[in-house]
């Protein structure tokens, strides 16, 4: 699928460590708690996405684990994405 | 006032939540017959391949329900006493209600066919079925699966997962033949076979039989016999309209509620797969067994009980899946007509995808990153996304919001045509103009 480049999304850790957050779309989410379950340090992403919050916690590493398994397509990081609201 | 909430699946939970961001006071009770209360049940699939361990399917502590300050029975109504504002619990105590809320959902239908109830016969259907089948599947052994839609491949691919031999049986030509179309199919079918799974087309299964009460074998109507030790069904599911029997409250295929998911009897609610709610996209009253609006009804439910009027607008359903590994998205109407592996609808399934109008459709792609959308007069009215998920949540918006597209329709509809550019593009516009 040919795409404007704008619409790449990169979600590796150089371009966001600076000042990325991970964010939602909250209504793709089913609560299966994948990203949960795989996030290093054991922040509950679910329970952002559920309150349609964006992942601004201190300890987050924006290493993109929640994001890459995510099988919903649910997170992406705020910084570099041109979809979404800027939410949180 | 009480409160009085009948299941305690993502509806339930969020009808709770939802009363007591306006009611702070009231009491509220919520019985489920479910041993393991609120849990993510399109996250079994991913327990059953072994992504996740079955309490990472819990979204909740204790504290969280703590700090929603409700009851909890787990029990099962077994009828609703209007004359009395009561429902019947466990068949002997009643229990009063000032408001009354039904989100009881839906379950599989049963597989009808001789040998159904030996051992070794499965379903998807809550925790307990998945526990089941991570009990019985066992590496080596081989699997038959019959049925449709998307509970049928959670349940080939957490078997493969297993280490399994899946057989899948296919009484059509091809995999859910009133969403996909053709080529889709046949994606998703070609990527089956590379993982090993038999496909079986135009199969109908006759009868299975056991030897000390355990699945041994399945005879299809043509004569041939698959040696197995599982058979696993997704025939399709039909919303819990037991409890209503002898209410009087209106039901179709689901229990009809208005925009305020009000039944017919002003103090009780349905919300979830087991409402069936007017659907402004095809005008008709439509099920759906999709988990974003069962939690939306919920809370629409949950808010008109407790006195904050509310209306739920149904919009496009949408759901993101993995079909043999492979994400897609489907949107809005996509197909048409009947599928034969399933009896109505499955689960993460919609009723609104096979109301097809009159749209003429664009493809493009191929194989694993594809997209169609089907175009109708003036806006795009559903569309598949298979693979590179990019667009697929402008799409949604832009199907949702009903986009007027009639700038690039006719560059969509050119042969070849570069949709995802096309699509691409007008969404930047667009949603700058919406301000979304
Ligand atoms: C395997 C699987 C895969 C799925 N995949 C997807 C997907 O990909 N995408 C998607 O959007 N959705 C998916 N779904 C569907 C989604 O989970 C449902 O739409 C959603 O759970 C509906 O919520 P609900 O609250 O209406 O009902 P449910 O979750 O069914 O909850 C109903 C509750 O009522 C209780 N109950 C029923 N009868 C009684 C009674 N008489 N007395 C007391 N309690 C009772 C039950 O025990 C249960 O707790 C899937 C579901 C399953 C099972
Ligand atoms: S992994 Fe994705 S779908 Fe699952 S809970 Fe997290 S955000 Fe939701
Ligand atoms: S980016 Fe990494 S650390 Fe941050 S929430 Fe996701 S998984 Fe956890």
């Amino acid at each position: 699928m040919a795409l404007l480049n704008i619409f790449k999304r990169d979600s590796s850790k150089h371009t966001v460590l600076a000042t990325g957050h991970v964010i939602s779309e909250s209504s793709r989410c089913v609560q299966c708690g994948v990203c949960s379950y795989n996030c290093p340090i054991g922040i509950d992403v679910r329970a952002h996405v559920w309150r349609d919050e964006a992942v601004k916690h201190s300890e987050c590493l924006t290493c993109g684990e929640c994001v890459a398994r995510c099988p919903r397509g649910v997170l992406r990081f705020a910084q570099t994405d041109l979809f979404v609201r800027s939410k949180g | 006032m009480r409160y009085v909430i009948i299941g305690a699946g993502v509806a339930g939970l969020s009808a709770v939540e939802a009363i007591r961001s306006v009611d702070t006071a009231g009491e509220i009770v919520m019985i489920s017959d479910d041993p393991f209360g609120y849990y993510s049940r399109p996250g079994l699939a991913y327990y059953l391949t072994g992504e996740l361990p079955d309490k990472a399917l819990f979204p909740r502590t204790k504290e969280h329900y703590q700090n929603l300050n409700f009851n909890f029975l787990k029990a099962r109504v077994t009828r609703i006493l209007r004359s009395d504002h009561a429902v019947l619990v466990d068949g002997k105590s009643k229990l009063s209600y000032d408001k009354l809320l039904i989100a009881v959902g839906a379950r599989a239908m049963p597989l009808e066919v001789s040998g159904a109830s030996l051992d070794g016969v499965v379903k998807l259907d809550h925790l307990t079925d998945a526990r089941h089948i991570m009990s019985l599947a066992r590496r080596g052994k081989t699997a038959v699966v019959v049925g449709g839609g998307i509970t049928a491949l959670e349940l080939t691919e957490g078997l493969l997962a297993r280490g399994m031999k899946v057989h899948y049986l296919l009484r059509g030509d091809r995999y859910w033949s009133n969403v996909l179309d053709k080529h889709e199919s046949h994606v998703v079918e070609d990527r089956l076979k590379e993982e090993g799974v038999i496909l079986h087309h135009k199969a109908e299964l006759k009868e299975i039989t056991g030897k000390r009460g355990r699945v041994s074998q399945v005879t299809l109507q043509d004569g041939s016999i698959i040696k197995c030790e599982m058979v696993a069904y997704a025939v399709g599911i039909s919303p819990c309209l037991e409890l209503i029997h002898e209410s009087h409250l209106a039901k179709d295929r689901g229990i009809l509620v208005n925009e305020q998911l009000q039944t017919t009897d002003p103090d009780i609610y349905a919300a979830g797969d087991v409402a069936q709610v007017y659907d402004p996209l095809t005008g008709k009253s439509v099920l759906d067994s999709l988990w974003n609006p069962a939690r939306e009804q919920g809370r629409v439910a949950g808010w008109n009980m407790a006195g904050r009027r509310a209306a739920y607008l149904k919009s496009a359903p949408f759901n993101v899946t993995r079909l043999a590994g492979l994400t897609t998205t489907i949107i809005g109407v996509v197909g048409r007509g009947k599928d034969d592996d399933l009896i109505g609808i499955a689960r993460g399934d919609s009723e609104t995808w096979r109301e097809l109008p009159e749209a003429i459709i664009a493809q493009s792609g191929f194989d694993v990153n594809h997209m169609r959308l089907m175009v109708g007069e003036k806006t795009l009215v559903g569309a598949i996304v298979m693979g590179d998920q990019t667009l697929s949540w402008p799409l949604q918006k832009m199907i949702a919001g009903r986009a007027d597209i009639s700038s690039i329709r006719d560059r969509i509809m050119q042969p070849d045509a570069p949709l995802a550019d096309l699509i691409a593009q007008f969404w930047m516009t667009w949603r700058t103009e919406v301000a979304l």
